[in-house]
């Protein structure tokens, strides 16, 4: 049982961390297809300089490439004016790339040793803390409301004389530092950078924040379903249940069968941002 | 606007040209395996039309969808369910009826696997990209438990089905000495006109344009866009079911965990440079082919084929803004 609990919460911290990147990402409404990207990114930075500057140097270049990267997709959407999905691609693109590129040529393949991972509760205890930041920050505070109002309609907010390109690029540095941090608590995690590593957390992580309706709360604990949702598979593979062998591929096709169920609208209400895609 | 593009243009460069340098690869050398390995001679050509293949029938339709405005991300996992269940089809029945039967399942599997798709964007507005990426990761895990299960063949020891007996394998087209031209790849070139038919001379095809340019006044026009988006989707699906088909019977002549490998994200980079001519699917499907073959072949210099994704990012970004730059002229 507690095995079971420690499972739920070290499957659902990195996604929430992620669904965080990406809340602050499409609430300003940019549509955030690259978080697998970033997030990979942040696990290879992480795992190439902590050998060298050690735990919290690791973390905190993790979190100036999530950052850089995050500039990027700003720059080729909000500047560039790049179909939003056409960027969040081709950084998902570049990224794996990217690292399998210098993985496969012998950088950052060390294995981490204790001394250069920070304690996987700090991670922990972040994830908790930071939707419940986030709601305060949306509900709280003038940037908070002027990152939904951009988000909902930027051509209103616009004229009431917010740039939302300026918001954006703040959203977007939230994005970065969500992302270096899930990407660093993975690297911790399994203490190795591996080629491809996220295998899709990033579009879990997007999937839960859908399923919460793009608030943050509720993507949290979307998020704690589907790393539920995981740590039931891996307790399950092998045993049968009501005398049935169920392969664990089921039970990995359960994330995504139910946020294509919330998108069809049979979870609740779409509550879309209005405003995600334009400029 | 102008200065921009030149930027982006020279900051690509100066990436590509800086990560060769940091893992302390001879960039000449890089670049020239590049063109020998897919280009090198028949043998290399022959390896180009054979990643070239897939590219161009998956090309037409993320090409085909992207004209309805819609962004088919899922032609991974539509692939991926024509392959299997195609492949499931053609090894029951055997025989040129088998392959026949079997790419006809592999189109309705294609089909039915966008539907859903379609359905949600049309009448529920949930975003087909979304939709599409949580179906590729369903029919990833689902074929695989499909060919670890009551497909696996009784004398493969890994999750695989049994190899088809040869008279169920295509054959090439075409063997000029070492110049092989597969039947799949003219069935593409066929599939590529037919779409650049269809859309510029039908009126079905132009109403599939018009929803995709300008929903709002093609509703006006009297477009009925909810089924058009729907149509456009399970076209697409079909196009990509049958391309997983054909490469089944064409190539790998089995189905087995690990089939995909990552030819439906390609096709998304393949139908974005074609751009607004689809007879440009065949240069940039070459391009796409012709670079995923020379990646293989810088391995030797122990430069990881990684780089060969970074560049085709970089390509697509560059077309993506020119693109936008384009339409900025035009509206002032």
């Amino acid at each position: 049982m507690v095995d079971f609990l420690l499972q739920t919460v070290t499957m659902s911290a990195p996604l929430i961390l992620m669904a965080m990147a990406g809340y602050m990402s499409e609430r300003s409404g940019v549509i955030n297809i690259g978080l697998e990207g970033k997030m990979l990114t942040a696990c290879f930075v992480c795992a190439a300089f902590a050998p060298r500057f050690g735990a919290i140097g690791g973390v905190a270049l993790a979190i100036v490439a999530g950052i850089i990267i995050s500039l990027l997709h700003w720059t080729l959407t909000q500047v560039y004016r790049i179909d939003h999905i056409i960027s969040g691609m081709a950084i998902n693109l570049l990224a794996s790339g990217g690292t399998a590129f210098l993985v496969g040529s012998g950088i950052g393949k060390d294995i981490l040793s204790d001394a250069q991972r920070l304690p996987l509760p700090l991670y922990y205890g972040l994830a908790i803390v930071s939707p419940i930041i986030l709601y305060a920050v949306a509900n709280r505070t003038r940037f908070g409301l002027r990152h939904k109002s951009v988000g909902s309609d930027p051509d209103k907010a616009r004229l009431l004389g917010i740039n939302p390109q300026t918001v954006r690029f703040g959203a977007l540095i939230c994005t970065g530092i969500f992302s270096g941090i899930a990407g660093s608590l993975l690297v911790t995690e399994t203490s190795a950078f591996t080629k491809d590593m996220t295998s899709g957390r990033g579009y879990i992580a997007l999937a839960a924040l859908i399923l919460g309706g793009w608030r943050p709360i509720p993507a949290a604990l979307s998020c704690l379903l589907f790393g539920f949702a995981t740590a039931v598979q891996i307790q399950m593979s092998g045993k049968p249940l009501f005398g049935m062998e169920i392969p664990s591929e089921i039970w990995k096709m359960l994330p995504y069968i139910v946020t294509l169920l919330a998108l069809a609208g049979l979870l609740g209400r779409n509550r879309t941002p209005a405003g995600l895609g334009k400029h | 606007m102008k200065v921009r593009i030149p930027i982006l243009f020279a900051c690509s460069i100066v990436v590509i040209i800086l990560s060769l340098v940091v893992v302390k690869a001879n960039i000449g050398e890089t670049v020239a395996t590049i063109f020998t390995g897919s280009l090198g001679n028949a043998l290399k050509i022959s390896g180009t039309i054979k990643e070239m293949t897939p590219l161009l029938i998956l090309g037409a339709a993320v090409y085909l969808a992207l004209k309805a405005g819609l962004f088919n991300i899922g032609a991974e996992g539509q692939y991926l369910v024509g392959a299997c269940f195609g492949s499931y089809a053609m090894i029951a029945i055997g025989g040129p009826v088998g392959v026949a039967v079997g790419c006809i399942v592999g189109i309705v599997g294609g089909a039915l696997w966008a539907l859903p798709a379609g359905v949600i964007k049309a009448y529920r507005n949930g975003h087909e990209v979304i939709t599409t990426i949580m179906l590729n990761s369903i029919a990833l895990y689902m074929t695989r438990a499909i060919v670890a299960g009551p497909m696996k063949g009784a004398d493969q020891h890994t999750a695989s089905t049994s190899v088809m007996p040869a008279n169920t394998q295509l054959t090439p087209l075409l063997t000029i000495g070492k110049l092989e031209i597969p039947q799949s790849f003219v069935v593409g070139i066929l599939i590529v006109i037919a779409i650049g038919y269809w859309l510029n001379k039908t009126v079905s095809g132009y109403e599939l344009k018009a929803a995709g340019a300008n929903p709002t006044a093609a509703q006006f026009a009297g477009v009925k866009t909810k089924q058009v988006t729907v149509k456009a989707m399970m076209l697409s699906g079909a196009l990509a079911g049958l391309a997983g088909a054909l490469q089944v019977a064409q190539f790998e002549h089995r189905f087995y965990d690990g089939f995909a490998t990552g030819y439906g994200f390609d096709a998304l980079g393949v139908a974005l440079l074609a751009g607004s001519n689809p007879f440009y699917l065949f240069l940039s499907a070459f391009f796409f082919g012709a670079l995923n073959k020379g990646g293989t072949a810088i391995a030797i210099l122990g430069v990881d084929k990684g780089i060969t994704m970074v560049v085709l990012a970089v390509v697509i970004l560059m077309f993506a803004s020119v693109r936008y730059g384009r339409k900025q002229v035009n509206h002032g």
